[in-house]
């Protein structure tokens, strides 16, 4: 990357980005892979049988291999990873679930719907507190304010996300009984109106982070020449605010936010079973504890595949943003 | 700068303005939403007394959701064992007798049974006008094919008997003809894989027939995600006159410990399956909330591999019997929701020899004088295996391990993941273990079968004991008529045990339900089940 910063926007979209495009997408895809390999061997390698899952604790020895033979836990290791990987390839899928015999991307399909609304509402929530409190701290630089904003982060990062979760429950929905306390209500009130607080438990891990990026982006950028430029050009300061300062603050806590976004499906997946919602993290949890290897491997599969598709399109909007920025991730 | 902090400080209210908005919107909309969701539980703010003998009329209709621990995965009776299913299938199959709240055995799907003077034939007599949620009738025929699939299948709760022939007299009549005798029979007939369902499937696959099952019991699958949770409406032709009360049993599926108590708390739910012992006193302190207790058939167990280079002497599985002190232990762990364990059959169950056994009872020296006699009378170091995830479990071992450490035996505490414990202890690959057993039916043959035959699948209860006398006495107790000479033999048996220790019964937990206060006419039953064709939600 020797260009100069002086390069026109228009000219770099070229041949060049398309092989940084190409590349990026090799590296997504070895990404996977690696990924699928290691889930497949992993989940092998802890103990616990999924013959004996479904047949019980008391099931006969003959019946035990006659299952292991339906399941192709007969087979070598390395036969079934080949069978694994040309299902993977050929249909896209990673099989049927051992215990309940429905395919395992149907099963993640019927849950990814809820646990994607929470990643979406716990963004929302995490960028516009983050916004307002960034903003306040930023505005009030050495106050007490700024001082008891700085602290938060502190303080909040060294809380486990669950335990946060059940304090939330017991203050709003036993004490209180302002939302309930699990599961997802009826209709789209009901759904909103139950996610309130899971959002608010996985944007309360993210929040700390962002506020630091953005309160020193945007004083950097409070302080920089081009808004005294502008403040001198009578450009009103609502303007200036949202058209120059935020953007030009958005874009590090932009990208900060996309590296963060596999604890953000990580902390989801956790915050899904302290508030019995049956998404992705309850069914995780239930297919591990039963050694459903399908189930397990689809949305390792598919967590994945959303953590490198995200961080790509983050790649992608920074690089809009700021074109310097292109392939420097 | 100042214009433009003020310009900023405007922005940043208005935001918080809406922020705040948002969160009174979802408050509102919220309570609007509790008030008039019929699928969640319905009940009055105030508290009701719980079970009220005095409530004349049941209150009728709406919905009563269950919190359970896990989802039910299959409803085929003959092919399962978990609670997890095995308490579905119980409300929608229901056996010729059934077991009431005090484990005795009582007629049910047959109005009459009689069992032979020579103990090998049993008759019983169907109800008059019975009928399957799908409105065909119920007959003898029915029930052939039911015993027969049964006996054809096996599965993990197989009937134990020799059976010779299963045949319909008439309509109304069913005779078992058995080929010796088989006391246990009457008991075992009334577990939940001895459930009625119609012949030949009712003319569908048995696939078909298993999704959307059709048999006697109270209630019918309305809908069910295998991975997630189950509803039921009431059988309109159930055979008890006027139940069930409730329209509606939703079986919603909490993984989730503190999440099930929370829930039942704020009243999201009308009861729990599994409450843990050391949250009960916090749920029957509750204002609006009660615990539902039984007696249950399960002993809660310290298990010794009898292969085990140290364990297979009886002087030192002796000598860590007298240094624990089982009554502490019960007092410590179980907040007053067990009992000690004095014999390995609890006592529910008949035969359970708990006021005539006489067990190894906690003394120190006695301890140390026994751990003398064994090959290892300095002591020695050893694990214990134990399921992670369970807290009471944990500290049982802890007791254990304090208990070993007064005699010598250094114990190294081992916590593993249910699936990988489960895998060890089936392998043999343990030493000691912390695991619980559980009867199938109010019968004493039941956990003594599973925990004192060598031969049998489970190899006592993966200890590998062997001790030809009691394999002997329990032979003899399955073909011993009921009465004094099938109390003498148990209490035979039931002493060996308690000599030689292959597993130190430790205490009998009760099962615990927790309930919303407004929750009348459950019924818990000593397998953990709960009858609910009586329940009903006061208003």
């Amino acid at each position: 990357m020797m260009k100069s910063k002086l390069v026109p926007t228009e000219r770099t979209v070229g041949n060049a980005s398309h092989k940084w495009l190409v590349i990026a997408l090799v590296k997504a895809l070895a990404v996977i892979l690696c990924v699928m390999t290691a889930v497949f061997f992993i989940i092998r390698i802890v103990p616990g049988d999924p013959a004996k899952m479904i047949l019980g604790e008391y099931s006969t020895p003959e019946a035990l291999e006659s299952m292991h033979h339906a399941l192709g836990l007969d087979l070598p290791l390395w036969d079934q990873f080949l069978r694994f990987m040309t299902t993977l390839f050929t249909q896209g899928d990673t099989g049927n679930s051992i215990i309940t015999g429905t395919s395992a991307r149907e099963l993640i399909a019927q849950r990814a719907p809820i646990t994607l609304l929470l990643i979406l509402l716990a963004c929302v929530l995490a960028i516009i507190i983050a916004l307002l409190l960034a903003t306040l701290a930023a505005t009030h630089k050495d106050k007490l304010l700024d001082h008891l904003i700085r602290i938060f982060p502190a303080i909040t990062l060294g809380m486990p996300i669950f335990w946060v979760g059940l304090l939330l429950i017991l203050l709003f929905s036993v004490r209180l009984g302002w939302f309930p306390v699990g599961g997802v209500g009826e209709g789209w009130s009901g759904t909103l109106h139950s996610l309130v607080l899971p959002a608010v438990t996985v944007a309360f891990s993210q929040i700390p982070t962002l506020v630091r990026s953005l309160r020193a982006q945007m004083l950097e950028v409070l302080e920089s020449d081009f808004v005294v430029t502008l403040r001198a050009a009578r450009i009103p300061n609502s303007v200036i605010l949202f058209k120059h300062v935020l953007r030009n603050s958005a874009l590090p806590t932009l990208m900060l936010l996309g590296v963060n976004i596999s604890y953000l499906i990580g902390g989801t997946l956790v915050v899904e079973q302290v508030y019995g919602i049956k998404g992705i993290g309850s069914l995780l949890f239930t297919s591990i504890s039963k050694r459903d290897f399908p189930v397990i491997q689809g949305i390792a599969l598919y967590c994945a595949l959303s953590v490198v598709i995200i961080s790509l399109v983050i790649e992608i909007i920074s690089w809009w943003l700021d074109p310097r920025t292109k392939g420097k991730q | 700068m100042s214009n433009f902090k003020k310009a900023l400080r405007k922005s940043v209210g208005l935001g918080t303005l809406a922020v705040l908005f948002l969160v009174l919107l979802a408050g509102c909309s919220g309570s609007g939403n509790k008030a008039n969701s019929a699928n969640t539980a319905q009940e009055s703010a105030s508290p009701a007394p719980v079970q009220s003998a005095a409530a004349a009329e049941p209150a009728t209709g709406g919905t009563f959701v269950y919190g359970r621990p896990a989802a039910v995965t299959s409803f085929d009776l003959h092919n399962e064992i978990t609670s997890n299913n095995a308490f579905a299938i119980d409300k929608v199959f229901e056996s010729l007798v059934a077991f009431d709240s005090k484990g005795e055995i009582v007629d049910w799907l047959a109005k009459s049974h009689s069992i032979g003077e020579d103990g090998l034939t049993y008759t019983f007599v169907l109800r008059d006008g019975l009928k399957f949620s799908n409105g065909t009738e119920v007959t003898a025929e029915d029930a052939v094919f039911s015993l027969n699939r049964h006996l054809k299948v096996g599965g993990p709760l197989e009937i134990s008997a020799k059976v010779d022939t299963v045949k319909a007299q008439d309509k109304q009549t069913l005779v078992i003809t058995l080929k010796e005798p088989y006391t246990p029979f009457i008991s075992e007939l009334s577990n939940f894989s001895n459930g009625i369902l119609p012949n030949n499937f009712g003319g569908v696959t048995e696939a078909e027939f298993f999704k959307k099952p059709v048999g006697t019991g109270p209630f019918v699958v309305e809908s069910w995600d295998p991975a997630g949770d189950l509803t039921f409406t009431k059988n309109p032709n159930y055979w008890q006159e006027g139940k069930p009360y409730i329209d509606k049993l939703v079986y919603k599926l909490i993984e989730d410990d503190s999440q099930a108590i929370n829930q039942l708390k704020a009243g999201e739910v009308n009861a729990i399956e599994s409450l843990a012992l050391q949250n009960a006193n916090e749920i029957k302190n509750g204002t609006d909330t009660a615990v539902l207790t039984n007696g249950s058939w399960v002993t809660e167990q310290l298990f010794f591999n009898t292969l085990d280079e140290h364990f297979k002497d009886v002087h030192v599985r002796r000598a860590l019997a007298l240094a624990l002190d089982r009554d502490g232990l019960t007092k410590a762990l179980t907040f007053g929701y067990a009992q000690t364990a004095n014999s390995l059959l609890p006592t529910t169950i008949p035969y359970n020899g708990n006021d005539t056994i006489k067990p190894l009872n906690f003394n120190v020296d006695e301890a140390k004088a026994e751990l003398a006699k064994s090959p290892f009378p300095d002591g020695f170091s050893t694990k214990l295996l134990v399921a992670s995830g369970n807290s009471t479990r944990a500290q049982e071992a802890q007791i254990i391990q304090a208990a070993g450490q007064t005699i010598g035996i250094k114990i190294e505490i081992e916590s593993v993941e249910l699936a990988a414990f489960r895998e060890r202890f089936f392998a043999y690959d343990f030493a000691a273990m912390l695991n619980s057993g559980q009867a199938d039916s109010p019968e004493a043959n039941s956990i003594l079968a599973f925990q004192t035959d060598p031969e049998g699948f489970s190899k006592s209860y993966w200890t590998h004991y062997t001790n030809d006398e009691v394999t002997k006495l329990l032979y003899e107790g399955q073909k011993t008529a009921d009465g004094d000479g099938r109390a003498e033999i148990y209490s035979k048996l039931l002493q060996t045990l308690a000599d030689e220790v292959p597993y130190i019964p430790l205490y009998y937990p009760d099962i615990l339900i927790g309930a919303r206060s407004s929750v009348q006419g459950l019924t818990v039953l000593p397998n953990g089940s709960v009858r609910l064709e009586a329940v009903s939600i006061s208003k």
